[in-house]
């Protein structure tokens, strides 16, 4: 009942424009917060949520790049692979460790002939994304298991086998397919192995033998003695981190460049998610100012009625509880609305992003909910202690 | 009542009047009185000898004065606004003289948020009761704005008697009313102090007996 009379006499009606335009610019920058919050979080679980896992993203092959200075002189030192090791951003090094010793592949028939020059590398198994039980090799094993990139069989696929007239080969065929491997030992002679691939990959652009088979051939038809890479492989939580791509520039690095373009996208999405930031909380800044003073002006406009109520013996107490009724439940609206439209935009981005692979959250994150939370607070703080001063200062 | 509640003033004088009436002699100003809650007392004051500031410094709504204003032993200076919203729910109660009406409420309405502002001490038919004794239950729902004043002066009795009470105080309560509203009116007044124990502190410019006061006093 008291509520009803103090409504009555505690009118908002003479500021209706500046409440609209306090709400209108109070659920804008909300938006504009909570959507950059959102946005974030999506961007942090594309990055590391396990669904959008690459095979390939996280590992970068990096050396030197080769110019002028360079030529010749692409070996990394210790120093250079510890301090690439130390990098925050760097998870893991391999060594990619090149074969020191001149070897040729040539077919077994004459259905199918062919014959070249060949080098091997190859990097610690950790650093390999098939998964074969061929995958293995010792002394004791009837072939040398082999891992090619994807690009050698569409360069033959798709240019060599039509301009020589060669029929097309399947990835499955081509596993079948044994060869002879010939490796010069330092003193001239020749022995022979027998070669099959086991599998393809993007991640190194190199014909990879297991570890194993290359210490053991390095020992035994090695013609150099220099063991230094030139190139590693890099385990990296995003390639596209900004931080990384700088750093390989400044130490004269370079890695497989379409990984690390995706650092340009990211630089953009920062970019989006800060102006999205700083215009929010800008924004937030003037709504709040307006609400203030929608607030003050309510209370100047009731001035007298609240000082006769206080005459009365109306506590300011019960003044105070009747004037955040008034005010406080817009802002809980605006930041409920607010809430519900990020949540439709989320749902819809992820139906989008769906259709195209990219898994985010159908739902809101705990972050964005967080900051509505503590904006919500943050307004309840604002709506008491202006309503407690302008009340106080009526009443002297 | 356990403690007898009390209102005392001492040496008390307000600025703005003060040389005036220093050259005066008054029962009340600057001098130490006390008042009970078992007391009816009635202050006769001519014109602009402080009446109605008398009345609004006990009320504790003016502070230019000098002296001292205590409420059960307390000065008021000291005490905080929820104290003080406290005592004006429950231990004073007050009729202006200008009556103090929110011109945009109805009748009921000004009465009712009395009623409301604290634990209710009358159910709202006591409302229609009262009205209905001093005659103007027909203008209930009628703005206060648009009364008479003699309507208007009655909304205002009826307003400071459907809250609880130890003091009463009345500012030339009915100076808007004819002889026989006088006496239904005071009639009232009696009853609802009786039923509380209270005690009334009445200021007019005039004799009178509407009341059987305990202690007539000059200003």
């Amino acid at each position: 009942m008291l509520d009803i009379l103090l409504r009555k006499l505690i009118k908002t009606a003479s500021g209706r424009t500046r409440f609209v335009m306090a709400v209108m610019g109070l659920s804008v920058a909300l938006l504009l917060i909570l959507a950059a919050v959102q946005v974030q979080a999506n961007y942090n679980e594309l990055l590391n949520g396990k669904t959008n896992q690459d095979s390939t993203a996280n590992f970068l092959v990096v050396n030197k790049e080769v110019n002028n200075k360079t030529l010749n002189a692409t070996t990394l030192s210790d120093d250079e692979l510890k301090k690439l090791q130390q990098q925050p951003f760097i998870d893991a090094v391999g060594n990619i460790s090149p074969g020191r010793f001149k070897a040729s592949i040539e077919s077994y028939t004459q259905n199918f002939p062919f014959k070249t020059d060949i080098a091997f590398e190859s990097v610690p198994n950790a650093f390999i994304d098939v998964n074969n039980e061929d995958w293995k090799w010792d002394e004791n094993s009837s072939f040398i298991p082999m891992i090619i990139p994807n690009m050698f069989l569409d360069i033959y696929n798709f240019q060599f086998s039509v301009s020589q007239g060669y029929p097309q080969i399947t990835p499955a065929a081509l596993k079948t397919v044994s060869f002879k491997v010939n490796m010069a030992a330092p003193n001239g002679s020749v022995q022979s192995y027998t070669g099959r691939i086991v599998g393809f990959s993007d991640r190194i652009s190199s014909v990879l033998v297991p570890q194993s088979f290359m210490d053991w051939a390095n020992q035994h038809y090695a013609t150099q003695q220099t063991s230094k890479p030139s190139r590693v492989v890099i385990r990296t939580k995003d390639p596209g981190n900004p931080a990384l791509v700088s750093y390989l520039k400044q130490n004269g690095l370079t890695a497989d460049a379409d990984k690390t373009r995706f650092s340009k996208y990211r630089q953009i999405v920062n970019a989006v998610v800060n102006v999205s930031w700083i215009t929010g909380a800008v924004m937030l800044v003037f709504a709040l100012l307006i609400f203030t003073l929608f607030i003050q002006l309510t209370i100047a406009s009731c001035k007298e009625e609240i000082a006769l109520l206080i005459t009365l013996g109306a506590a300011p107490k019960q003044l105070q509880g009747f004037l955040m009724k008034r005010f406080f439940p817009s802002n809980i609206a605006i930041t409920l609305l607010s809430l519900i439209v990020i949540s439709i935009l989320q749902f819809l981005l992820y139906g989008i992003l769906q259709k195209q692979n990219i898994y985010v959250s159908a739902y809101l994150s705990y972050y964005t909910f967080a900051v509505a939370g503590i904006v919500l607070l943050a307004l309840w703080v604002l709506n008491y202690t202006t309503i407690n001063k302008y009340i106080k200062v009526n009443n002297k | 009542m356990g403690t007898q509640n009390s209102i005392e003033i001492n040496s008390l004088i307000p600025v703005p009047l003060k040389e005036k009436l220093l050259q005066r002699s008054s029962d009340i100003w600057n001098r130490q009185e006390v008042f009970y809650s078992n007391e009816w007392i009635k202050i006769k004051a001519p014109s602009g000898t402080g009446k109605t500031t008398l009345t609004h410094i006990l009320y504790k709504l003016r502070f230019d004065y000098e002296g001292s204003v205590l409420w059960s032993n307390k000065n008021i200076k000291d005490i905080s606004d929820k104290e003080l919203a406290q005592a004006r729910q429950q231990k004073i109660s007050i009729i202006f003289q200008d009556l103090r009406l929110f011109q945009n409420l109805t009748a009921r309405e000004n009465i009712e948020l009395n009623r409301v502002l604290q634990e209710p001490f009358y159910e709202n038919r006591v409302i229609d009761e009262m009205a209905t004794r001093l005659g103007i239950a027909h203008i209930l729902e009628q703005r206060a704005g648009l009364c008479s004043y003699g309507e208007q002066q009655r909304i205002a009795i009826i307003r400071a008697l459907v809250q609880p009470f130890d003091f009463l105080l009345m500012d030339e309560p009915f100076s808007h009313l004819d002889k026989e509203n006088i006496t239904i009116a005071a009639a009232l007044i009696t009853e609802e102090c009786r039923k509380r124990n209270a005690g009334f502190i009445l200021t007019d410019l005039d004799d009178d007996d509407h009341f059987p006061y305990t202690r007539k006093l000059n200003l």
